[in-house]
């Protein structure tokens, strides 16, 4: 059952993003800090990695470093590495300090196919903690890193690993826009939009296979739902007015949307094929920037209805009044759920600062998390563990994420342009924290 | 039926403008009640007038508007004069009397438009941060417009709200928006009709000026008067 899960990953992995151009520049992520007790781990090269243009073993330390959980320990001085259990001396990685101990190799097979091989001991115990083969296309030796280290995290962490998802966001190169997919790495960029026009607040549905966003291209604001398999799109909204901030429901069928048909900004529901608009929020003042929460029954949501942009939630269906949930300071916006739904991230004015903040929906406890200029979009990574959020830098627009605590923080660079608006792509086939085998 | 109706409203017309212009029309009434023989003309030449009739109303209430705008806008324009130290004097066109009561669309609108130092040459309405309420220093650019628009009825204008770039871009583009309703509003309030008036919004994705300081989020917060069709 397990396998098949597996297969139909990589079957999705190389689909994705066909037809898409690739994007000129890669991301470069900056770890900044760290959790208070990170978990020590010793990640040795796989055998014959050395064949492959990806390292298997590089790709897998980086991932665990960056979600800043981890220590990565020293590869030490015994050659050749040790690649199958018979050849670990657990003697000499106990005095070298390991406690988690990855080892592996790469093995070529017939049809351009590659066999990862990768092991886990725990050295304490000698015993094996993790071992698992695949059988990939060598052009999925990345994909295969992230699987191994989303196994490692789930294995020593107990929750979901979110090194094989994807994230979207926008550049702004000069006066282009485009909109671009890449790994949550920052890996393999892909433009899959690209105009001379704003395209602001890309979301993707709940099964990763679109993209939702709204584009000024026709002079106004029109959300267009981006197919990513086959790059084809359609209009999801565009009555008079303008038509924005999209957000799915968890199962994908129906969107929250803000409209300005009937005069100011007001939420409405529509179907996944733009068909069937229902206004749901009736105000004299601005309410926009809705948020599922992760059961479907709630919405979050920005309105100025007490004079000031702050955050209220509702019922999906409309019954009973709004209820405020923010009442720290004069500008509250953005509000997103945490994917467990306990939490919501939001943008909070700290005096002069625009930060990204957490508050707990039962308690109504805050803690502010960032400290730049102007931080804008959170996004919950599909763990809840980090949140990627535009920041600024140096007058330039960057990426940041920082882990749901406010430990752990990471700056995500472009070579050239700025980067705003990103999102935080699901886990792929609904994949949920799996039973150990 | 329809006659005592349209007597009635003619003497209303008369009472209402009171005055230049009402001549021109009472004759064109005048020939339209000898012309029209069936049922069917009547019915048109009354729904014509009563669009005359509201039209002159809207114009005469503006122009008394209009007159007490003009000296306000003259006081502050000679105290804003008197601080800046002895400026050219200003140029004040009072539009909306030229026009009134004959066929002044002879001139050039696009010329009256780009006039300098005219009140329509200014495009722009400029707000506080997360506001939306129009400031008294722009009334006069909103009313200026507005009278052009109703002297100029071929016209048509586009209102573009933006915003500075700071807080969500979300809740900009909304905020945006109700700039720009805002100052669609203040325009219907004036007369002109509500279809002749689109608003857009681009929130904080079109900025004119681009540093990070109060002088370049000031000249950012606003709504732009742009005409449709301008050659």
């Amino acid at each position: 059952m397990r396998s098949l899960r597996m297969v139909k990953t990589w079957i999705l992995a190389v689909l994705l993003l066909v037809g898409s151009l690739p994007a000129q520049a890669q991301l470069t992520i900056d770890v900044i800090g760290g959790g208070a007790s990170q978990i020590p781990i010793t990640v040795l090269p796989l055998g014959n990695e050395q064949r492959y243009e990806q390292k298997i073993s590089q790709i897998v330390s980086a991932d665990l470093r960056r979600s800043g959980l981890f220590r990565l320990g020293a590869v030490g001085s015994k050659r050749p590495f040790p690649t199958q259990v018979k050849d670990v001396d657990y003697a000499y990685w106990r005095s070298e300090g390991a406690q988690n101990l990855v080892i592996g190799d790469v093995v070529p097979r017939p049809g351009g196919k590659v066999e990862v091989r990768f092991r886990m001991f725990d050295v304490g115990s000698e015993a094996q903690s993790l071992g698992f083969s695949f059988l990939v296309d060598s052009r999925q030796l990345r994909a295969t890193a992230h699987k191994i280290s989303d196994l490692i995290y789930e294995k020593l962490t107990g929750d979901v690993g979110a090194f094989s998802t994807k994230i979207s966001y926008v550049v702004k190169r000069g006066e282009t826009f485009e909109l671009q997919i890449a790994d949550a790495d920052g890996y393999n960029p892909q433009v899959v939009h690209r105009y001379d026009e704003p395209i602001i607040s890309p979301q993707w549905s709940p099964d990763g296979t679109r993209v939702a966003y709204v584009s000024f291209e026709k002079r106004k604001a029109i959300i267009y739902v981006l197919n990513v398999f086959d790059g084809s799109r359609k209009v999801l909204a565009a009555f008079s007015g303008s038509n924005s901030a999209p957000a799915w429901s968890p199962d994908g069928k129906r969107l929250a949307v803000t409209l300005t048909k009937d005069g100011v900004s007001q939420i409405y529901l529509i179907n996944a094929d733009g068909t069937g608009a229902r206004r749901l929020t009736y105000s004299q003042s601005i309410d926009t920037e809705p948020n599922f929460s992760p059961d479907g029954r709630y919405l979050l949501f920005t309105s100025d209805r007490a004079g000031s942009p702050q955050i209220y939630r509702m019922r999906v269906d409309g019954s009973g009044d709004p209820r405020r949930m923010t009442f720290e300071g004069g500008y509250n916006v953005t509000p997103r759920h945490s994917p467990d739904g306990k939490s919501f991230v939001f943008i909070h004015r700290n005096q002069r600062r625009f930060n990204v903040a957490v508050q707990d929906i039962a308690t109504g406890q805050v803690q502010i998390l960032t400290s730049g200029r102007l931080d804008q979009s959170p996004t919950f990574a599909p763990n809840g563990k980090m949140i990627l959020y535009a920041s600024e830098r140096k007058g330039r627009g960057i990426l940041a994420a920082v882990s749901s605590d406010g430990r752990v923080k990471q700056r995500i660079t472009a070579q050239a342009g700025d980067i705003r608006e990103p999102a935080w792509g699901p886990l792929l086939n609904n994949r949920r924290k799996e039973s150990p085998e | 039926m329809n006659k005592v109706i349209i007597a009635f409203s003619v003497a209303f017309l008369i009472v209402g403008c009171a005055g230049q212009g009402q001549q021109t029309a009472e004759i064109e009434q005048r020939d339209i009640f000898e012309e029209s023989q069936s049922q069917a003309e009547l019915e048109r030449a009354e729904a014509e007038k009563q669009a005359q009739i509201q039209r002159e109303q809207e114009e005469l209430r503006r122009q008394l508007e209009e007159q007490q705008r003009r000296q306000e806008m003259a006081d502050e324009m000679e105290m804003a004069d008197q601080q800046a130290g002895g400026l050219d004097e200003p140029v004040i066109r009072p539009l909306s009397d030229e026009g009134f009561g004959d066929t002044q669309t002879q001139d050039d609108p696009w010329l009256q438009l780009n006039e300098p130092g005219s009140p329509l040459a200014e495009r722009s309405i400029y707000y506080d941060f997360d506001r939306y309420d129009i400031k008294e220093e722009y009334v006069p650019i909103i009313e200026a417009h507005a009278n052009f628009l109703l002297t100029n009825p071929e016209l048509r204008i586009k209102v573009e709200g933006n915003c500075d770039d700071r807080g969500s871009r979300e809740y900009n583009l909304a905020l945006g928006q109700r700039r720009a309703e805002s100052v669609k509003r203040a325009m219907t309030l004036l007369g002109v009709e509500e279809n002749r008036i689109e608003t857009v919004s681009f929130g904080a994705e079109r900025p004119v000026a681009f540093g990070q300081d109060e002088a370049s989020w000031s000249q950012n917060r606003r709504s732009d008067i742009v005409y449709v069709d301008q050659p």
